[in-house]
């Protein structure tokens, strides 16, 4: 109340003390709430991992020779599907672009069984609510002669490998 | 100075009045004959003091609260108590975790109950919240003063409802899995920070052993703090805004003039000291105490009886339910496949409908939308009129929007639960 009074009563009558006073308590402010602050994105920093345990992005499928001509499989724990067309490979992601789900093969092509995108065999949307057409990844031989697909690389659908 | 030994008689008698003077040196009151001791059993004991000494007859008419609020409060109690009990044989480790939920069902005593009992009150919190929300929306009773404590009242629905999601997960059965998994890719679609949530809640790139403890962690630790500390705030507030909301003719008005037949009213009846009054109505511009027809009652035995009654019959319903019905178990989690169709709980199934037309308008951008017409629903209507009323007709505007909200929710609900079959084809349910 009293430092009210001397605010009220004019800026610095008392020589400079009032703003002093009013500075010491915008730096305390500012070092509390700073401090804080600090801590809060800290805490954030640390709660975000840097090393995550998932599996590996990249990874070999096996040789060539275990898809024969006309194969689709569904790798569904690595989740992809490796598509052999006569001499023609790619590796089609089945991770539905809506919400993650997994989806299966269906005669068109894909269906996703939690909100019912489809797609084709190439993975263009057909219908539902999915956004985006599933990524196709980046697939490669090996010298030793396996397939390596690299899912952190898309590339444009219906670049495939000739072997 | 008393001597070394006291005579043999008063020690006797000390030792004979032990039991007693004991209880009444903790139960200061004996039970309550006349009016004086009811004030003070509610003002002087720490778990009655949570209410006024006396209460509006008003905010206990069944019929105008439905006790929602209370019924929410006590699901949370028994979801506590139940919680910490499982918890003595949970663990929140993928490969651990689903064969807990077989042993609670199978060797631990009690444990089939107890999982029911926190399922059933889980459920029951989430629809007994809403309602309450309803019904505090119906009845205008977020007005003036109200509006920060309405505020409060969303966020604790929130909660309410982010407490329900992580406890999903805990069982790794196909369910969890998937409903995380969903939920996740939801809040990924978030603008600019999505991504970053998503990541930060799962631990990882997807729902595995980083994000089962995440979730653990927020539903056991995190989110039961923050809503206990909400709700200490929620009823502090109803304290302070003056109790529950009632009808404006449900207090007689108060009038300076005729207070004393000398002249003006003195500048003591305006002292804020005055404004303590004895009903605990600090918001009162007076004291109101032996001036105008008073329209409560004591809150003992009154209210706390009520009380009593609205907790008896909840821990009742929902044990009854608990014997009657088991609590779902699906398959172990299957990364591979997902259940078709794969449904989230019954409260998200409309937020699921919304979500298969798109998903950020369906996840993010209506439900947002919605919670910020909520959160601003006491600033953007400032009518004071209406208050304390179901269905006021002062409120038609008001009331006609919010249950258009409600009723679109509980038909995608409808739809979600009862007409879409696998792959999330619509079907009939005849």
């Amino acid at each position: 109340m009293a430092v009210n009074l001397k605010r009220n009563s004019g800026e610095d009558s008392d020589g400079g003390k009032t703003s002093r006073r009013r500075m010491l308590g915008w730096l305390t402010g500012a070092g509390l709430f700073g401090s804080a602050g600090l801590s809060a994105v800290s805490n954030f920093v640390f709660i975000r991992p840097r090393a995550t345990y998932g599996q590996p992005q990249r990874f070999s499928v096996g040789k060539p020779e275990d898809y024969p001509s006309g194969t689709r499989a569904i790798l569904a724990a690595r989740g992809i599907c490796i598509v052999r067309d006569g001499a023609r490979l790619a590796a089609i992601s089945i991770t539905c672009t809506h919400l993650g789900c997994t989806v299966g093969a269906a005669d068109t092509g894909f269906a996703c069984p939690c909100h019912g995108s489809r797609f084709d065999q190439d993975g263009n949307v057909t219908g539902g609510p999915a956004p985006r057409p599933l990524p196709w990844f980046q697939i490669t031989l090996a010298p030793n002669g396996e397939i390596e697909v690299d899912k952190d690389i898309e590339v444009t659908p219906g670049s495939y490998l000739t072997l | 100075m008393s001597p070394a030994t006291p005579p043999k008689s008063s020690f006797l008698a000390a030792l004979m009045g032990l039991p007693r003077n004991v209880w009444h040196s903790i139960f200061r009151n004996p039970l309550p004959s006349n009016d004086l001791e009811r004030s003070s059993t509610s003002f002087t004991n720490f778990f009655l003091h949570i209410h006024p000494v006396k209460v509006h007859k008003n905010s206990l008419r069944p019929t105008y609260t439905f006790g929602l609020g209370l019924i929410s409060f006590f699901l949370f109690v028994i979801l506590i108590v139940t919680g910490i009990l499982l918890m003595f044989y949970y663990v929140p480790s993928t490969t651990q975790a689903y064969d807990r939920m077989l042993d609670l069902r199978g060797s631990v005593a009690f444990g089939t109950l107890l999982r029911n009992m926190h399922r059933w009150s889980a459920h029951g919190m989430v629809a007994m919240v809403f309602l309450h929300l309803c019904r505090v929306f119906l009845t205008g009773s977020y007005k003036k003063p109200r509006e920060f404590n309405w505020v409060v009242g969303v966020i604790l629905f929130l909660l309410t409802l982010f407490m329900s999601f992580t406890g999903y997960l805990l069982p790794w059965d196909q369910l969890a899995f998937w409903a995380i998994t969903v939920g996740t890719a939801i809040a990924g679609y978030a603008p600019i920070v999505g991504k970053d949530i998503q990541f930060l809640l799962m631990g990882g790139t997807s729902v595995g052993q980083e994000a089962l403890l995440r979730f653990y962690v927020l539903h056991v630790a995190v989110l039961p703090a923050i809503l206990t500390l909400m709700i200490a705030i929620h009823f502090w507030r109803i304290r302070k805004d003056g109790g529950l909301s009632r009808p404006e003719d449900a207090d007689p008005k108060i009038t300076l003039e005729p207070m004393e037949s000398a002249g003006a009213p003195k500048a003591s009846v305006l002292e804020p000291k005055k404004v303590y009054g004895f009903q605990g109505l600090v918001r009162g511009p007076l004291t109101k105490v032996g001036q105008v027809p008073d329209n409560t009652v004591f809150s003992w035995p009154n209210l706390f009886l009520a009380e009593l009654f609205t907790f008896v019959v909840t821990l009742s319903a929902i044990l009854i339910l608990s014997l009657l019905f088991n609590a779902p178990l699906e398959e172990p989690v299957n990364a591979l496949h997902p259940p078709n169709p794969a449904k989230a709980p019954w409260y998200f199934l409309g937020l699921q409908e919304m979500v298969s037309y798109s998903a950020f308008w369906g996840g993010i951008g209506v439900p947002t939308i919605f919670v910020l017409l909520l959160l601003g629903a006491p600033y953007l209507d400032r009518g004071p009129k209406g208050v304390g009323k179901w269905f006021s007709r002062d409120r038609l505007l008001a009331n006609t929007i919010f249950i258009t909200f409600v009723v679109a929710n509980i038909i995608f609900v409808i739809i979600g639960t009862f007409f879409r079959g696998a792959n999330w084809a619509f079907v009939s349910p005849w």
